[in-house]
Protein backbone atom coordinates (compact mmCIF):
# COMPACT_ATOMS: atom_id res chain seq x y z
CA UNK A 1 0.00 0.00 0.00
CA UNK A 2 1.58 3.12 -0.73
CA UNK A 3 2.56 5.60 2.09
CA UNK A 4 1.83 8.66 1.06
CA UNK A 5 -1.52 10.05 1.49
CA UNK A 6 -3.02 7.81 4.17
CA UNK A 7 -3.52 8.66 8.20
CA UNK A 8 -0.94 7.93 10.15
CA UNK A 9 -1.01 6.04 13.76
CA UNK A 10 2.32 5.66 15.73
CA UNK A 11 4.66 8.62 15.44
CA UNK A 12 8.54 8.69 13.19
CA UNK A 13 9.77 7.88 16.57
CA UNK A 14 7.60 4.62 16.59
CA UNK A 15 8.44 3.38 13.94
CA UNK A 16 12.53 4.17 13.19
CA UNK A 17 12.67 0.41 14.22
CA UNK A 18 11.91 -0.50 10.58
CA UNK A 19 15.04 0.34 9.48
CA UNK A 20 17.05 -0.86 12.11
CA UNK A 21 19.58 -4.07 11.75
CA UNK A 22 18.57 -6.69 14.52
CA UNK A 23 21.64 -5.44 16.79
CA UNK A 24 20.43 -2.07 16.92
CA UNK A 25 16.89 -3.05 17.42
CA UNK A 26 17.74 -5.37 20.68
CA UNK A 27 20.12 -3.04 21.86
CA UNK A 28 17.18 -0.21 21.47
CA UNK A 29 14.58 -2.33 22.96
CA UNK A 30 16.88 -3.03 26.03
CA UNK A 31 17.20 -0.10 26.69
CA UNK A 32 13.84 0.69 26.53
CA UNK A 33 12.74 -2.09 28.77
CA UNK A 34 15.35 -0.27 30.98
CA UNK A 35 13.89 3.30 30.44
CA UNK A 36 10.11 1.83 31.26
CA UNK A 37 11.16 0.46 34.42
CA UNK A 38 10.60 3.81 36.08
CA UNK A 39 6.92 3.41 35.61
CA UNK A 40 6.87 0.65 38.02
CA UNK A 41 5.87 2.05 40.86
CA UNK A 42 2.41 3.44 38.84
CA UNK A 43 1.31 -0.20 37.12
CA UNK A 44 2.62 -2.05 40.29
CA UNK A 45 -1.08 -3.49 40.75
CA UNK A 46 -2.26 -3.78 37.12
CA UNK A 47 -2.19 -6.28 34.23
CA UNK A 48 -1.43 -5.62 30.80
CA UNK A 49 -2.04 -9.04 29.17
CA UNK A 50 -4.36 -11.85 30.34
CA UNK A 51 -7.71 -11.91 31.82
CA UNK A 52 -7.57 -9.89 35.01
CA UNK A 53 -7.05 -6.28 35.90
CA UNK A 54 -5.65 -5.61 39.03
CA UNK A 55 -4.28 -7.44 41.70
CA UNK A 56 -6.23 -7.59 45.16
CA UNK A 57 -4.71 -5.19 47.66
CA UNK A 58 -2.25 -7.80 49.13
CA UNK A 59 -0.16 -6.76 53.09
CA UNK A 60 2.41 -9.09 51.92
CA UNK A 61 4.73 -8.60 48.98
CA UNK A 62 5.18 -12.25 47.27
CA UNK A 63 8.45 -13.43 46.64
CA UNK A 64 9.96 -16.96 45.57
CA UNK A 65 13.33 -18.51 46.67
CA UNK A 66 14.77 -20.30 43.35
CA UNK B 1 22.22 -7.61 27.45
CA UNK B 2 24.93 -10.42 26.28
CA UNK B 3 24.82 -14.19 26.88
CA UNK B 4 26.71 -17.19 26.14
CA UNK B 5 24.23 -19.49 23.51
CA UNK B 6 25.23 -23.24 22.66
CA UNK B 7 25.04 -23.32 19.04
CA UNK B 8 26.48 -27.07 17.72
CA UNK B 9 28.15 -27.22 21.01
CA UNK B 10 29.98 -23.58 20.29
CA UNK B 11 29.95 -21.04 23.18
CA UNK B 12 28.37 -18.25 21.06
CA UNK B 13 27.89 -14.53 22.41
CA UNK B 14 24.41 -13.96 21.56
CA UNK B 15 23.09 -9.91 22.00
CA UNK B 16 19.95 -10.15 23.01
CA UNK B 17 17.23 -9.85 25.86
CA UNK B 18 15.28 -11.30 28.57
CA UNK B 19 12.17 -11.79 26.65
CA UNK B 20 13.57 -13.69 23.90
CA UNK B 21 15.96 -15.59 26.29
CA UNK B 22 12.91 -16.60 27.90
CA UNK B 23 11.46 -17.86 24.78
CA UNK B 24 14.54 -19.98 24.19
CA UNK B 25 14.20 -21.67 27.61
CA UNK B 26 10.53 -22.13 27.26
CA UNK B 27 11.49 -23.82 23.64
CA UNK B 28 14.29 -25.85 24.70
CA UNK B 29 13.97 -29.15 22.88
CA UNK B 30 10.85 -28.52 21.57
CA UNK B 31 8.17 -25.49 20.58
CA UNK B 32 5.54 -24.86 23.69
CA UNK B 33 5.68 -20.88 23.90
CA UNK B 34 4.34 -18.48 21.08
CA UNK B 35 5.14 -14.68 22.08
CA UNK B 36 2.54 -12.44 21.12
CA UNK B 37 0.92 -9.03 22.26
CA UNK B 38 3.63 -6.30 22.54
CA UNK B 39 6.90 -8.14 22.50
CA UNK B 40 5.70 -9.24 18.66
CA UNK B 41 4.31 -6.02 18.16
CA UNK B 42 8.38 -5.15 17.98
CA UNK B 43 9.14 -8.40 16.39
CA UNK B 44 7.36 -7.37 13.52
CA UNK B 45 8.93 -3.53 13.62
CA UNK B 46 6.06 -1.84 14.69
CA UNK B 47 6.60 -0.21 17.84
CA UNK B 48 7.67 -0.17 21.33
CA UNK B 49 5.31 -0.06 23.80
CA UNK B 50 5.22 -2.53 26.39
CA UNK B 51 7.41 -3.71 29.35
CA UNK B 52 5.43 -7.25 29.77
CA UNK B 53 5.97 -10.44 27.99
CA UNK B 54 3.20 -12.62 26.90
CA UNK B 55 3.23 -15.99 25.43
CA UNK B 56 0.50 -18.29 24.01
CA UNK B 57 1.58 -21.78 25.44
CA UNK B 58 0.67 -25.44 24.48
CA UNK B 59 -2.14 -26.09 26.07
CA UNK B 60 0.07 -29.72 27.94
CA UNK B 61 0.93 -30.52 30.92
CA UNK B 62 4.67 -31.21 29.82
CA UNK B 63 4.53 -27.64 28.78
CA UNK B 64 3.25 -25.95 31.49
CA UNK B 65 6.18 -28.41 34.04
CA UNK B 66 8.65 -27.02 31.87
CA UNK B 67 7.96 -23.41 31.89
CA UNK B 68 7.37 -23.35 35.43
CA UNK B 69 10.93 -25.00 35.83
CA UNK B 70 12.41 -22.30 33.37
CA UNK B 71 10.61 -19.55 35.81
CA UNK B 72 11.59 -21.22 38.97
CA UNK B 73 15.55 -20.98 37.57
CA UNK B 74 14.76 -17.16 36.85
CA UNK B 75 13.34 -17.10 40.95
CA UNK B 76 10.18 -15.90 39.62
CA UNK B 77 6.83 -15.70 41.53
CA UNK B 78 3.09 -16.31 41.00
CA UNK B 79 1.32 -12.63 41.07
CA UNK B 80 -2.52 -12.97 41.32
CA UNK B 81 -4.10 -15.06 38.85
CA UNK B 82 -4.50 -18.75 37.88
CA UNK B 83 -2.39 -21.76 38.43
CA UNK B 84 -0.10 -22.37 35.60
CA UNK B 85 -2.24 -26.11 34.52
CA UNK B 86 -4.68 -27.27 31.74
CA UNK B 87 -7.60 -27.09 34.15
CA UNK B 88 -7.65 -23.17 34.51
CA UNK B 89 -5.50 -22.37 30.97
CA UNK B 90 -8.26 -24.33 29.36
CA UNK B 91 -11.19 -22.60 30.49
CA UNK B 92 -9.41 -19.44 29.26
CA UNK B 93 -7.87 -18.62 32.60
CA UNK B 94 -4.18 -16.53 31.97
CA UNK B 95 -1.20 -17.15 34.42
CA UNK B 96 1.03 -14.45 35.82
CA UNK B 97 4.68 -14.30 37.16
CA UNK B 98 7.10 -11.94 38.14
CA UNK B 99 10.65 -11.64 38.79
CA UNK B 100 14.07 -9.51 38.95
CA UNK B 101 16.63 -9.42 36.28
CA UNK B 102 19.46 -7.06 36.71
CA UNK B 103 17.23 -4.68 38.30
CA UNK B 104 14.71 -5.41 35.82
CA UNK B 105 11.07 -5.92 37.44
CA UNK B 106 9.68 -8.62 34.65
CA UNK B 107 6.05 -10.06 33.70
CA UNK B 108 5.50 -12.37 31.98
CA UNK B 109 1.73 -13.64 31.28
CA UNK B 110 0.34 -17.16 29.48
CA UNK B 111 -2.04 -18.10 28.45
CA UNK B 112 -3.55 -21.23 25.66
CA UNK B 113 -6.75 -19.65 24.57
CA UNK B 114 -6.09 -16.16 22.89
CA UNK B 115 -8.63 -14.14 23.15
CA UNK B 116 -10.84 -13.52 19.61
CA UNK B 117 -8.61 -17.24 18.52
CA UNK B 118 -10.95 -19.70 17.60
CA UNK B 119 -9.71 -23.14 18.87
CA UNK B 120 -9.72 -24.86 16.09
CA UNK B 121 -7.05 -21.98 14.22
CA UNK B 122 -4.54 -22.55 17.24
CA UNK B 123 -3.28 -25.96 14.85
CA UNK B 124 -2.49 -24.02 12.01
CA UNK B 125 -0.90 -21.49 14.54
CA UNK B 126 1.31 -24.08 15.98
CA UNK B 127 1.93 -25.24 12.25
CA UNK B 128 2.94 -22.02 11.15
CA UNK B 129 5.18 -21.12 14.07
CA UNK B 130 7.38 -24.68 13.58
CA UNK B 131 11.29 -24.12 13.16
CA UNK B 132 11.02 -20.66 13.94
CA UNK B 133 13.25 -18.45 16.01
CA UNK B 134 11.75 -16.84 17.66
CA UNK B 135 8.75 -17.50 17.23
CA UNK B 136 6.33 -15.05 16.94
CA UNK B 137 2.33 -14.39 16.08
CA UNK B 138 1.83 -13.79 12.58
CA UNK B 139 0.27 -9.95 11.61
CA UNK B 140 -3.28 -11.13 11.46
CA UNK B 141 -3.04 -12.73 14.64
CA UNK B 142 -1.37 -10.10 16.32
CA UNK B 143 -4.21 -7.55 15.02
CA UNK B 144 -7.18 -10.09 16.33
CA UNK B 145 -5.08 -10.36 19.89
CA UNK B 146 -4.81 -6.26 19.96
CA UNK B 147 -8.66 -5.60 19.55
CA UNK B 148 -8.84 -5.15 23.12
CA UNK B 149 -10.65 -2.71 25.45
CA UNK B 150 -7.49 0.05 25.14
CA UNK B 151 -7.43 2.74 22.70
CA UNK B 152 -3.76 2.59 22.42
CA UNK B 153 -3.89 -0.73 20.70
CA UNK B 154 -5.89 0.11 17.53
CA UNK B 155 -3.00 2.15 16.65
CA UNK B 156 -1.06 -1.25 16.37
CA UNK B 157 -4.05 -2.52 14.97
CA UNK B 158 -3.35 0.45 12.21
CA UNK B 159 -0.13 0.37 11.89
CA UNK B 160 -0.15 -3.60 11.52
CA UNK B 161 -2.82 -3.39 8.67
CA UNK B 162 -0.44 -0.53 6.78
CA UNK B 163 2.28 -3.68 6.93
CA UNK B 164 0.27 -6.33 5.86
CA UNK B 165 0.63 -7.58 2.41
CA UNK B 166 -2.53 -9.03 1.73
CA UNK B 167 -5.03 -7.07 0.62
CA UNK B 168 -8.01 -9.29 2.31
CA UNK B 169 -5.99 -8.64 5.40
CA UNK B 170 -5.58 -5.20 4.89
CA UNK B 171 -9.84 -4.82 4.66
CA UNK B 172 -9.82 -6.93 7.51
CA UNK B 173 -7.99 -5.00 10.19
CA UNK B 174 -7.37 -1.38 8.26
CA UNK B 175 -8.24 1.80 10.43
CA UNK B 176 -7.60 4.06 8.05
CA UNK B 177 -10.77 5.59 5.74
CA UNK B 178 -8.32 6.97 3.77
CA UNK B 179 -6.85 3.51 2.76
CA UNK B 180 -10.09 1.94 3.09
CA UNK B 181 -11.42 3.75 -0.05
CA UNK B 182 -8.25 2.98 -1.78
CA UNK B 183 -9.09 -1.01 -1.38
CA UNK B 184 -12.46 -0.65 -2.34
CA UNK B 185 -11.27 1.11 -5.68
CA UNK B 186 -8.80 -1.42 -6.22
CA UNK B 187 -10.93 -4.62 -4.84
CA UNK B 188 -14.43 -4.28 -5.36
CA UNK B 189 -14.91 -7.96 -5.53
CA UNK B 190 -12.89 -8.81 -2.20
CA UNK B 191 -15.14 -6.24 -0.48
CA UNK B 192 -18.17 -7.86 -1.40
CA UNK B 193 -17.09 -11.26 0.30
CA UNK B 194 -15.44 -9.75 3.54
CA UNK B 195 -18.26 -7.32 3.89
CA UNK B 196 -20.11 -10.42 6.35
CA UNK B 197 -16.85 -10.90 8.10
CA UNK B 198 -16.48 -6.78 8.21
CA UNK B 199 -20.02 -5.01 8.27
CA UNK B 200 -17.92 -1.72 8.50
CA UNK B 201 -17.07 -3.01 4.64
CA UNK B 202 -20.73 -1.90 3.82
CA UNK B 203 -20.04 1.70 3.91
CA UNK B 204 -16.66 2.09 1.68
CA UNK B 205 -17.68 2.08 -1.34
CA UNK B 206 -18.92 5.01 -2.23
CA UNK B 207 -18.87 6.66 1.12
CA UNK B 208 -17.35 9.55 2.31
CA UNK B 209 -14.29 9.67 4.39
CA UNK B 210 -16.47 11.28 7.37
CA UNK B 211 -18.44 8.35 7.20
CA UNK B 212 -16.10 5.72 7.03
CA UNK B 213 -14.23 7.26 10.04
CA UNK B 214 -17.60 7.21 11.86
CA UNK B 215 -17.92 3.91 10.85
CA UNK B 216 -14.14 3.21 12.26
CA UNK B 217 -15.01 4.76 15.68
CA UNK B 218 -18.15 3.05 16.35
CA UNK B 219 -16.57 -0.22 15.30
CA UNK B 220 -13.58 0.39 17.73
CA UNK B 221 -16.04 1.14 20.71
CA UNK B 222 -17.91 -1.95 20.01
CA UNK B 223 -14.79 -3.90 19.91
CA UNK B 224 -13.74 -2.35 23.24
CA UNK B 225 -17.01 -3.23 24.97
CA UNK B 226 -16.88 -6.78 23.69
CA UNK B 227 -13.63 -6.92 25.72
CA UNK B 228 -14.71 -5.58 28.41
CA UNK B 229 -17.56 -7.70 29.19
CA UNK B 230 -15.75 -10.36 28.54
CA UNK B 231 -13.15 -9.48 31.34
CA UNK B 232 -16.25 -8.72 33.11
CA UNK B 233 -17.17 -12.44 32.79
CA UNK B 234 -14.14 -13.86 34.29
CA UNK B 235 -13.43 -10.91 37.06
CA UNK B 236 -16.75 -11.77 37.96
CA UNK B 237 -16.44 -16.16 38.13
CA UNK B 238 -12.70 -15.18 39.94
CA UNK B 239 -14.50 -13.48 43.23
CA UNK B 240 -13.69 -15.69 45.68
CA UNK B 241 -10.27 -16.51 44.43
CA UNK B 242 -9.61 -12.61 44.68
CA UNK B 243 -11.01 -12.50 47.84
CA UNK B 244 -8.39 -15.40 48.84
CA UNK B 245 -5.74 -14.32 47.55
CA UNK B 246 -4.20 -12.09 50.40
CA UNK B 247 -4.17 -15.53 52.72
CA UNK B 248 -2.87 -17.55 49.81
CA UNK B 249 0.02 -15.03 49.00
CA UNK B 250 1.29 -15.42 52.35
CA UNK B 251 1.24 -18.81 52.52
CA UNK B 252 3.10 -19.25 49.26
CA UNK B 253 5.30 -15.89 50.05
CA UNK B 254 9.44 -17.36 50.06
CA UNK B 255 8.50 -20.79 48.47
CA UNK B 256 9.89 -22.06 45.28
CA UNK B 257 7.73 -21.61 42.48
CA UNK B 258 6.95 -25.63 41.89
CA UNK B 259 5.99 -25.29 45.57
CA UNK B 260 3.75 -22.54 45.53
CA UNK B 261 2.53 -23.72 42.56
CA UNK B 262 1.29 -27.04 44.23
CA UNK B 263 0.14 -25.00 47.25
CA UNK B 264 -2.08 -22.67 44.42
CA UNK B 265 -3.52 -25.65 42.65
CA UNK B 266 -4.84 -27.51 45.33
CA UNK B 267 -6.62 -23.77 46.56
CA UNK B 268 -7.58 -23.03 43.31
CA UNK B 269 -9.40 -26.16 42.92
CA UNK B 270 -11.90 -25.00 45.71
CA UNK B 271 -12.04 -21.03 44.62
CA UNK B 272 -10.97 -20.85 41.06
CA UNK B 273 -13.73 -22.60 38.17
CA UNK B 274 -11.74 -24.65 35.84
CA UNK B 275 -12.67 -27.83 33.36
CA UNK B 276 -12.31 -31.33 34.81
CA UNK B 277 -8.55 -32.53 34.85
Amino acid sequence: MKKNQTDHFLSEEDVSIRDMDWDELITWWNLWLEQAQVTNDIDQHEYSHGVFRHEPPCPVKNKARR
Amino acid sequence: MVFNKNINGLAVQVNTNIYLRLTDEFNAGKLRAVICSGQAAVLHRIAIMSKDGDWILRENKETCRHVLSVLQNHGAHYRFGAPLDIRWLARGWSSHFEFDSGGMRIRTDFFTRPPRIANDELPALWNDQAGKNPPFVDMATLARLKQTDREKDYAIIGELAQQMENNADQLRFSRSALDLMRLAKQHPALVRKLVKERPLLAVISGGSRENIETALDAERRVMIHRNENRLAEFESAAGRWRKHWPELARIISGLPLLKAHAVLVKDALKYLPGTAA
